[in-house]
């Protein structure tokens, strides 16, 4: 797989929200906001990029019974200095993401990349993993953080978009309207990836006479010589 | 028992990460504990601005502390008390408890309270952050110049629609706060002046 391949699978193909439906405690959890959404996007991130980039560089060197411990001890010290950065220099918002800090260390999407791709892949294409899977964890965040501040306050990283006539949603600001708003989510992303599939469907079926005329020709050519 | 030696393999590998994740993860602590507590330190500071009437004073460096409480005293220019303030902590919120930062004046008249943390339900609990005229209700009032209850509990403070057990736990915890100084009155006051005669003393050490 080259690195642009790696990169649109994690970000999109294989979005840890949308196409493997991971992470959901934090994606459920902190998504009041938008400012929120990416904070811990951010934060989801950093964590990826050190656990991915220290597990490849020690596959091969931990013994595989203990690769899970392992992993997990790599990961939470990331966390905990992450968490530990975040509390000295951006205290504000560090008491706002509060325990999802610390339960990053439990996100399954990172234990399972460290898992499934780093520890069979090189540290170049890993890195480009923990870039991809995160910032598509974050855009996960980002979009669903956006949707449920736009709806339940009128609002988008503080900013009013609808004035101040807006009647507030509440129920989006509360947990069930995180669910709500992620099956809306789901259900457009799941349209958006059944028309792709359909275009490239039809251009495969337009693309198949052409094919078969040539196959024929080369076998015509070959039985002659 | 014979151990053979991918079981080593494995103890050694999963002492040297915990090791490695272990000095990693003390170094950033090294690091860090200065920068969280002058973060924690401007945060309070921030709060304190808020409640305290006008002073001069540095109240957190004066701070005393009662019955493991951390009281913070604001002073003028010429050294007299002008209020002071603690966190008090209401357990009873609607989900989880609710911490209040209080600031009285010294005859025990609330000068203002801010809601430092809380984890009320956005939208119906959390009017007690910026509800300002409900915050602003509290201002003034002393133990016996009004009924410390919300209106439905038969009290002088307003609820929030929606919203009756957050505002009482509040009222409560405030209440709770004056009786406390109320008890601890002059304790409190005899150890402000005290600090503050020890506090010159060490000042005027540092000058000769």
């Amino acid at each position: 797989m080259n690195k642009s391949d790696i990169f649109s699978d994690g970000f999109w193909h294989n979005n840890t929200v949308f196409a493997q439906l991971l992470g959901m405690c934090p994606l459920l959890g902190v998504t009041t906001s938008a400012e929120n959404g990416f904070w811990m996007g951010a934060a989801t991130i950093l964590v990826l990029i050190g656990s991915n980039l220290v597990v490849s560089m020690v596959r091969g060197v931990i013994p595989k019974n203990v690769r899970i411990p392992a992993y997990i001890t790599i990961i939470a010290a990331f966390v905990t200095v992450v968490e530990m950065a975040m509390n000295a220099w951006m205290h504000e918002m560090y008491l706002v993401l509060g325990l999802f800090i610390p339960l990053i260390v439990v996100n399954c999407a990172i234990l399972g990349r460290a898992e499934a791709f780093a520890s069979k892949n090189s540290v170049s294409d890993s890195f480009v993993d923990a870039i991809a899977i995160g910032t598509g964890f974050t855009f996960a965040l980002l979009l669903l953080g956006g949707v449920r501040e736009i709806l339940g306050q009128g609002e988008l990283f503080g900013f009013a978009v609808f004035g101040a006539s807006y009647p507030d949603v509440l129920m989006f600001i509360l947990p069930p309207g995180a669910f709500i708003a992620l099956g809306f989510i789901l259900a457009a992303i799941n349209i958006f990836n059944g028309y792709l599939k359909r275009r490239s469907e039809k251009r495969s079926n337009a693309a198949k006479p052409a094919l078969a005329t040539l196959a024929a020709e080369v076998s015509a050519v070959e039985i002659s010589s | 028992m014979k151990i053979d030696r991918d079981q080593i393999r494995m103890v050694i590998a999963l002492s040297l990460v915990a090791v490695i994740a272990a000095a990693v993860t003390g170094l950033t602590d090294i690091f860090t504990r200065a920068p969280i507590a002058s973060a924690q330190k401007a945060a309070l500071h921030k709060a304190l601005q808020q409640v305290l009437p006008a002073h001069s004073n540095d109240a957190q460096a004066e701070a005393i502390t009662i019955e493991k409480s951390s009281i913070y005293p604001a002073k003028s220019d010429d050294g007299s008390l002008t209020g002071l303030a603690w966190e008090v902590i209401a357990p009873d919120g609607y989900s989880g408890s609710i911490r209040i930062l209080v600031g009285l004046r010294p005859d025990g008249a609330v000068h203002a309270i801010r809601i430092t943390h809380h984890r009320e339900t956005p939208g119906l609990g959390d009017g007690i952050t910026n509800n300002h005229s409900w915050l602003a209700s509290f201002v003034g009032q002393s133990l016996d110049s009004i009924s410390w209850k919300v209106k439905k509990d038969g009290g002088d403070f307003d609820q929030f629609t929606g919203a009756t057990i957050t505002p009482r736990a509040v009222v409560k915890a405030v209440q709770q706060a004056l009786e406390f100084f109320h008890t601890h009155h002059d304790v409190m006051l005899a150890n402000i002046m005290k600090q503050a005669t020890t506090g010159n003393k060490q000042t005027g050490a540092g000058l000769e």
